[in-house]
């Protein structure tokens, strides 16, 4: 299989997504604004300036505005469709997030606000970004996490399964928040820290809550997705069962969406860092005013 | 629900650019997407080059646009 073959999301109709619904994406940014709030608040208990910044997946610049009201000296709104940054202003650049073309040790901060689930390559993705920050430069990014859409998931499995006999995909795969800390590890981040926020939404039924994921750019991005357009019947029946599944006690039905964020600094030598294995100088039996028991051996980890 | 907007369209106003031209500043940021290599700024076609990559990235309303799939390759004749 090829990298193209073996690839999630299809890059390109993401970019077309993005393009078509720009305008409205400029009207549906509640959940654009809740995730740029909440790293603007993250990016206020940070003490100190940031000249240059990134915004990745910047969409109509809500985070981008943000982070130039707050005096980030230069800010770089960066997203795979130029017509979905039209309204962010500032300086722009059309870029896919998995291939970054961004000076290397360059940027005192990247941030991205909910773009980065919809990437094939996010290991990549989050090396590209650290090698774009100076040293002890910071990266915050907020992504989709595993529980987001869980329940558009199971009504359009159960309503398809029902009216065609079988189920294709079509709410993409979301990473889970332990995978997530992990691989912020694994590409190099100092200090990682990796957290879930989930963010319970109401709405009339699920055709709207459809109309605000195209809205977002978020419409099926999935190269496994079907060729058809859903039947209307499986349609129909898909905002039946979620209906019947997730409704609330107003009368509109919930949408999860868990918004997990990554947040790491690119390591520098003044960073807090944990001792080498044995590299202690005083043993905790003296300092524990106690005698050190020496302990069975452990038998081989299988 | 547009409260933010104003925001970006001060930045846009405050910006000493105008909205054809490419700032200088984004300029010495910017990077060949695929080797990562210094581009050079041609002015008069509004392109970015990154000779390594042998491509050619176009510069639209001031708006670099560094995708491999918008790009022209060097080797073939620019269409005027």
């Amino acid at each position: 299989m090829s990298a193209e073959e073996r690839a999630i999301f299809d890059r390109e109709l993401v970019r077309r997504r993005r393009t078509r619904h720009a305008r409205q994406a400029a009207e549906t940014t509640f959940l654009l604004d809740h995730a740029a709030d909440d790293i603007a608040d993250r990016l206020a208990l940070v003490k100190r300036p940031f000249e240059v910044a990134l915004d990745l997946g910047a969409g109509p610049g809500r985070l981008s505005a943000r982070l130039a009201a707050m005096g980030v000296g230069l800010v770089i709104s960066a997203d795979l469709s130029a017509e979905m940054m039209a309204p962010a202003g500032g300086l722009r650049v059309v870029c896919d997030e998995e291939l970054l073309p961004i000076r290397p040790g360059s940027m005192d901060l990247v941030v991205s606000g909910l773009a980065l689930q919809q990437v094939n390559d996010l290991p990549g993705a989050l090396i590209q970004i650290r090698r774009a920050l100076k040293p002890d430069g910071l990266m915050v990014v907020s992504l989709l996490g595993g529980r987001t859409l869980f329940e558009l998931r199971e009504a359009l499995v159960v309503a398809e399964t029902e009216t065609t006999g079988g189920a294709s995909p079509r709410v993409a795969p979301f990473a889970d928040v332990r995978e997530l800390g992990q691989l912020l590890q694994r590409t190099g981040f100092a200090l990682p820290v990796a957290d879930s926020d989930v963010v319970e939404v109401g709405y009339r039924s699920a055709l709207e809550l459809m109309r605000d994921l195209r809205g977002m750019g978020w419409a099926n991005p999935l190269r496994e997705r079907r060729a058809h357009a859903m039947r209307r019947d499986t349609l129909q029946r898909a905002v039946e069962v979620y209906a019947e599944r997730f409704a609330r006690a107003d009368g509109r039905v919930t949408a999860t969406f868990e918004i997990v964020t990554l947040t790491g600094w690119a390591p520098h030598d003044s960073q807090q860092k944990p001792l080498r294995p044995g590299s202690a100088t005083a043993r905790l039996a003296d300092a524990l005013g106690t005698t050190e028991t020496q302990l069975p051996e452990k038998p081989e980890r299988g | 629900m547009n409260e933010g907007d104003e925001n970006a369209n001060d930045e846009a106003i405050e910006s000493p650019v105008s909205a054809e031209r490419i700032d200088r500043r984004l300029l010495e940021l910017l990077v060949c997407p695929i080797t990562k290599t210094t581009l050079e700024y041609d002015e008069a076609n509004q392109e970015l080059v990154s000779r390594k990559a042998r491509l050619a990235f176009p510069i639209r309303r001031g708006v670099p646009h560094l995708l491999p799939g918008e790009a022209r390759h060097l080797d073939d004749k620019r269409q005027s």
